[in-house]
């Protein structure tokens, strides 16, 4: 068997495309699911039953579907549903992100609800009000334990965006198909863009692993 | 806009058939995942370095790769490279068995390493080999505080089983797509999809949070 590098290297603008794509779509599902997941997390917090219970429903439902079908929902039947006419791109936005801000309200909630009560206590007999406890005390700390957590969270739904290819949405694995079905050759273009994405997503593992090593000496 | 779900009923059979496949990818490759994470996790853990470099790039290419991109490969490109044929239901469970075991890697290394030394010391002081303290204590008790990272991947695993009607395999989501092609009543079909999945999967997490928490009940604290 002969490995046909050419094919690969005479179509960069093809693997190009599609890693822009890829990181398109993964920085607005990530900026998405930060925004949206601050927003469920502190409902999901809230002591009134009106926010804490729409915002667990939320949480619950998209943590327990598949993206797969969040995705095919959005993009086949979401357009039935409501005449509005949906492009691959923001059906795949939709998917990942609303599945990621499920987790991502999980993460908020949970860092700052692990930060022990004695230190509420604690900044209440000092004299300080509620913003100030939060700002100088419970954020800083929840901030540094949610770290790791959320890049984790980045790093997944970076990879989930690889499943908007099958509503054809131009991303790595769109481009790997396109070359593959021009030049017969699977081989070389999955190899190549499983590289790009190991290339692209395990500097990002590797840094929450060492986030996460240090935090357990600094704790 | 009429809503009609005729389709979904008439064909109850045809999408309960694509759900019993899913659960046999599951199954299958959960059965897979299992051993060899274990294995993976030996492997890391192993003094030497010809055990523990192959592990290591096995669970990080694992992890820094989307599954769904791994499917592609092992079901387009792994067969010319082996000269084999590979069906659709080998790929899938192979692509998500390995997929998983990287991940239960992380999970079992992270349980043993959680064992005190002393524990190990102690064995060794009684007299048991490293592979006896390995089987006898240190498993046991890591395999317990273990239990909530592992329940948690499996429920990974089986919302990742969705992806193999990517390469044609007659799961719920394939046969679901086929109905919708058939029928054109995609809002109806997909939403009962959806909410089915939904369902089964949020029963699957309470039912292993339940076990969780009993397990955490009948005392880790080395209470036999």
């Amino acid at each position: 068997m002969i490995w046909d590098y050419q094919s690969i290297l005479a179509n960069w603008p093809v693997i190009w495309r599609g890693l822009v794509g890829t990181m398109h779509m993964g920085f607005v599902c990530i900026a998405m699911s930060m925004s949206i997941g601050l927003v469920v997390g502190s409902a999901r917090y809230s002591r009134s039953l009106v926010f804490r219970i729409p915002a667990t429903a939320f949480v619950e439902f998209f943590r327990n579907t598949p993206v797969l079908v969040q995705i095919i929902w959005f993009f086949f039947a979401f357009p039935v549903f409501t005449g509005i006419k949906i492009t691959p791109f923001w059906a795949g936005v939709l998917g990942v992100s609303l599945n990621g801000a499920a987790y991502c309200a999980e993460i908020f909630r949970g860092g700052i609800q692990n930060i022990a009560r004695g230190q509420w206590e604690a900044c209440r007999a000092l004299g300080m009000n509620y913003r100030q406890t939060m700002g100088r005390v419970i954020l800083p700390q929840a901030i540094k334990r949610m770290l790791p957590p959320l890049t984790n969270r980045a790093v997944e739904m970076i990879k989930a965006t690889a499943i908007a290819s099958i509503i054809a949405y131009y991303e790595l694995l769109h481009s790997a198909r396109i070359i593959s079905s021009n030049f017969f050759n699977p081989i070389e273009s999955y190899t190549a863009v499983a590289i790009v994405f190991i290339v692209v997503i395990w500097p990002l593992t590797y840094t929450t692993r060492l986030m996460e090593k240090r935090l357990s000496v600094s704790d | 806009m009429q809503w009609d779900f005729s389709p979904v009923w008439a064909n109850w059979d045809f999408l309960a058939l694509g759900f019993v496949n899913s659960l046999k990818v599951f199954v299958v490759s959960l059965l897979l995942g299992l051993p060899v994470g274990l294995a993976l996790a030996l492997m890391r853990l192993s003094q030497s370095r010809l055990l523990s470099w192959p592990a290591l790039v096995v669970i990080e290419i694992m992890r820094s790769t989307p599954p769904i991109v791994t499917l592609f490969w092992v079901f387009f490109a792994a067969p010319l490279i082996l000269g084999l044929r590979i069906g659709s239901f080998e790929a899938s469970v192979v692509t998500l068995g390995i997929a998983s075991a990287a991940f239960f890697a992380e999970i079992f290394r992270a349980g043993i390493v959680s064992v005190e030394k002393g524990l190990v010391e102690a064995s060794m002081a009684l007299a048991m080999t490293p592979a006896q303290s390995t089987r006898r204590v240190v498993l046991p008790i890591a395999i317990k505080r273990m239990v909530a990272a592992f329940f948690e991947r499996s429920v990974e695993l089986l919302k990742g089983t969705t992806l193999v009607s990517t390469v044609a395999y007659a799961d719920l989501m394939y046969n679901a797509n086929a109905l919708v092609q058939e029928t054109y009543r995609p809002l109806e079909i997909y939403s009962v999809v959806a909410l089915f999945y939904f369902g089964f999967i949020y029963v699957a997490s309470i039912i292993t949070g339940r076990v969780e928490v009993y397990l955490a009940r009948t005392g880790e604290a080395g209470g036999h």
